[in-house]
């Protein structure tokens, strides 16, 4: 196994939520990681944010890890779950709550469905 | 070929769309990263197709990032799907 895919492996195992993205979860790079950053940050999860930007070899290596060509990832318990439009789908459908939920990952009930109502 | 109807000529091959729908949106992200001149940078793609039947979402998104192959998903900056059966 490759470092890179070492690294990751890592990541993922030893946090309940990791988003890789572009830019931060504070200083987003880009419209897509922003969007999926926004509805963690908004539903109030922990998560563990990872700047593929700041990493060329994680950059390429999660598109490998996770057989998905596009950033960002979201990973929940050391399963991917989606890339932005997958999350997006699952927040409006509730199914994001439900995978928190199954999980154990703790979040604001109330937040998501503000984003649903807003969004509905 | 224009990428959008490369895009568009690929997922025909590989699915039996009832809808299908490429637009290329690169004008909208004009000035943000990704964005280059004459554009085909960002597409949108909204795809109806039996074929994703009782397929999950992310081996949908699969299905179709197969479809275009990793040359083409490699030259796109960015790519939404919506994808339903």
């Amino acid at each position: 196994m490759s470092d890179a895919n070492t690294r990751i492996e890592e990541t993922v195992k030893s946090n309940d939520v990791v988003l890789f993205m572009k830019g931060t979860k504070e200083m987003p790079q880009c419209g897509f990681s922003s969007r999926v950053a926004g509805v963690l940050n908004y539903m109030g999860v922990e998560y563990a944010d990872v700047n593929v930007l700041a990493d060329e070899e994680i950059r390429q290596g999660i598109k490998d890890y996770s057989d998905w060509p596009t950033i960002p990832q979201l990973y929940i318990k050391g399963e991917f779950v989606g890339g932005c439009d997958i999350i997006t789908e699952m927040t409006l459908s509730g199914e994001l709550d439900t995978a928190f939920d199954d999980n154990g990952v703790a979040y604001n009930k109330e937040m998501a469905d503000k984003i649903r109502e807003a969004n509905g | 070929m224009r990428v959008k109807d490369e895009i568009y000529e690929r997922l025909s091959a590989a699915f039996t769309p009832r809808e299908l729908d490429v637009v290329d949106d690169s004008e909208s992200h004009r000035g943000h990263a990704g964005f280059q001149e004459g554009g085909e940078s960002h597409f949108n793609v909204r795809i109806r197709a039996q074929d994703f039947d009782n397929m999950s979402r992310i081996a949908r998104h699969r299905a179709v990032h197969t479809a275009l192959g990793k040359d083409l998903v490699g030259r796109i900056h960015a790519l939404a799907l919506d994808i339903d059966s």
